[in-house]
């Protein structure tokens, strides 16, 4: 069990940024050294031929996959065991994880690369990578270097046979899954002009250890980790924008909900708005600087803001409704936010971050809360009420208004949070049973579960890392 | 883990020693485990209890509800209905009538113990999201709180919070466990004057 971690844990992760070197292999690249923000794919798309490793079903949109051969990590002359070759290991299945849930490549493997006969020549050897259909091979090395752990990747154009991305790191063994989310980033930022989200965070809350308590854990589901302890109930935890703290609702000090900022490198925890019988919801301004949430006025709920240590406290919205659930927009002019104004009936609303210009988006079905923002502001996905009475995953567009389910039946889909690159979305589910959180393409897909212990909710995912 | 661990037998141990303490019955096992010495105490406090009115002052019992002990006191005036619940319709947080006729009654009893400060916990079940369920938790509560006081409760005496669905009294997914759940739920927390 890694949750009962103490807080100042999280120092010891987010610190190894600096002591990852990240060096360009340059020599190997010349004036091919990938900094193009545009997508460019190495090779023509395959035209018809579906191969059967095919996994991740592709919505209309949705870019062909690029099929890539990923032979195993070479050790060159050195000999990788013990720790070192733990730390190998791990390093070379994260890898793949990351290429794999990018949702871009079709990999084969070893195992799918095995009948081919290599021998170490380039120009035979990717032919024989060509010879299966890739278009694309990652080789790679690792090394040892005293007591850290050096890899050595490269990725080349089959039909050319130019190298189109190299990238040397070096870590501590410890550093071995980082590694690989940040090489796995840099290829993803190449081929889609987007950086990849291995590095990423999810902060969500659970019951796993009694009691309901914020937790975070690495993009992937891994390395999930308590950062409360209040023996109350917490929950809503929301990023700031840099990563450097989470927002969270607890009932710890007896007074009904109220909402709190865990920093997450000291692990302290320091009141934000307490007073007042309810104070819930909270959601950072791009900039870091605000948070808006809902907050009781004795007789109503409304939407409020204030700056990130409880200061200037201004009231948003005038309704007889119930106003809740705001989420700010990444471009930071407005707010998405609940409300039961008019038909008595929870509908999402925008208005501008002032207050102004209200407008109503949601129109389909009696119930519908929880917006989240894509990351390009032209969506919002919510959770919406069924006819049946169960709640699926929807996603609005801004501008058309046209909504489309993402995930229904089989169960209540909430909560959701798209991934900072918007190509996936993370949400709490009872598909399997007790409510976890899952993660599925922004585009459909097969929901992932990412959580298996206890009750888990309301993901919220982080930014990116600072560079 | 170590302390959950070490509160379950220790939270176990106190409700054991408080059934002991006031039993309806006599302990079953008792006899089995010790047949002579200890049979003899149990019936005897039974018969007391037993006998105790309903309403009313006892000479010689103290008034449960001057307990000092607000555990001891709320489940008192659990176990007597004294402020009993108030259930609502899905998704709502209005009165509906057999509330309002429940609330002038837990209003009586709460004029009648002027002393009593109360908090009004709004309660929902688990449809609907966790988010606006905390609002619509509120929500029940306010209105709970609001008939009180139109009723003649200081308005002083009472406050409200909403758990929403995250503290739900029955756990089963289906509609006898989620009347239950869609609740103002009264604790007393102190009395005036300290």
């Amino acid at each position: 069990m890694t949750a009962n971690r103490p807080p100042q844990r999280l120092k010891a992760g987010r610190a190894p940024g600096a002591a990852l070197l990240l060096l360009a292999l340059a020599a190997a690249l010349g004036a091919q050294q990938a900094s193009s923000p545009a997508p460019t794919p190495v090779a023509t798309p395959p035209a018809a031929t579906a191969p059967d490793q095919v996994t991740l079903v592709l919505q209309p949109g949705d870019r062909p996959l690029l099929r890539l051969a990923f032979p195993a990590l070479a050790t060159g002359n050195q000999q990788l065991a013990g720790e070192a070759g733990i730390a190998a290991r791990e390093l070379e299945s994260a890898l793949r994880a990351d290429l794999d849930a990018s949702g871009i490549f079709t990999i084969q493997g070893p195992a799918e690369l095995s009948p081919l006969q290599l021998t170490g020549e380039t120009a035979h050897d990717f032919e024989q990578y060509r010879s299966l259909g890739n278009e694309v091979v990652l080789l790679g090395e690792l090394k040892l270097e005293g007591d850290r752990l050096v890899l050595e990747g490269r990725i080349f154009d089959l039909p050319s046979g130019q190298a189109i991305l190299g990238k040397r790191y070096r870590g501590t063994f410890d550093l071995a899954r980082r590694i690989a989310h940040t090489f796995a980033d840099e290829i993803l930022l190449h081929f889609t002009g987007r950086r990849g989200v291995a590095l990423t965070s999810i902060a969500f809350y659970s019951d796993r250890d009694g009691e309901k308590e914020i937790y975070l854990m690495d993009y992937d589901g891994r390395n999930q980790r308590r950062i409360t302890a209040h023996r109350s109930i917490s929950m809503s935890p929301a990023w700031s924008p840099s990563g450097d703290a989470v927002a969270y609702v607890s009932f710890f000090a007896g007074s009904g909900p109220a909402i709190y900022l865990a920093d997450i490198a000291s692990g302290l925890k320091r009141p934000v708005v307490t007073s007042g019988s309810l104070n819930t919801s909270p959601t950072f301004s791009p900039d870091g600087r605000r948070i808006a949430f809902a907050r009781s006025l004795g007789s109503n709920i409304e939407i409020f803001v204030c700056d990130r240590d409880g200061s200037s406290l201004r009231q948003l919205t005038y309704s007889s409704g119930i106003d809740t659930n705001p989420a700010w927009s990444p471009s930071g002019r407005e707010i998405a936010f609940t409300s039961s104004r008019g038909t008595g009936r929870p509908q999402i609303y925008v208005m501008d971050a002032e207050g102004s210009n209200l407008r109503r988006i949601t129109f389909s079905g009696d119930y519908n809360d929880g917006a989240a923002w894509s990351p390009d502001g032209t969506r919002l996905a919510y959770s919406s009420r069924q006819p049946g009475g169960q709640f699926a995953i929807a996603v609005s567009d801004l501008v058309s208004l046209a909504s489309r389910l993402l995930v229904a039946g089989n169960g209540n889909h909430e909560s959701p949070s798209f991934s900072p690159d918007g190509r996936r979305v993370a949400f709490a589910s009872t598909l399997r049973g007790r409510t976890q959180i899952h993660v599925v393409g922004a585009e459909g897909g097969e929901p992932r579960p990412l959580t298996t212990d206890g009750n888990n909710y309301a993901p919220d995912w982080s930014g990116y890392p600072p560079q | 883990m170590k302390i959950a661990k070490l509160t379950l037998p220790l939270t176990l141990l106190i409700v054991s020693l408080a059934l002991l303490g006031c039993p309806k019955k006599p302990p079953q096992s008792a006899p089995e485990a010790a047949p002579v010495a200890p049979a003899p105490q149990a019936p005897t406090t039974d018969v007391q209890a037993d006998a105790r009115p309903d309403t009313g002052a006892d000479q010689v019992q103290v008034d449960p509800l001057s307990d000092p002990d607000l555990a001891n006191l709320n489940s008192h005036v659990r176990d007597r209905g004294l402020l009993g619940d108030v259930y609502f319709d899905f998704d709502r947080a209005e009165l509906k009538a057999e509330a309002r006729e429940r609330l002038s009654r837990n209003a009586d009893f709460l004029k009648s113990r002027p002393e009593f400060l109360v908090t009004v916990e709004g309660h929902c079940d688990e449809r609907g999201t966790n988010e606006y369920n905390l609002a619509l938790g509120d929500r029940r509560a306010t209105a709970t709180r609001d008939y009180l006081v139109s009723l003649g409760v200081a308005a002083s005496r009472i406050k409200i919070i909403s758990y929403g669905e995250e503290r739900p009294v029955c756990r089963d997914s289906n509609e006898g466990c989620w009347w239950q759940n869609r609740r103002s739920h009264f604790v007393v927390t102190g009395r005036t004057g300290g």
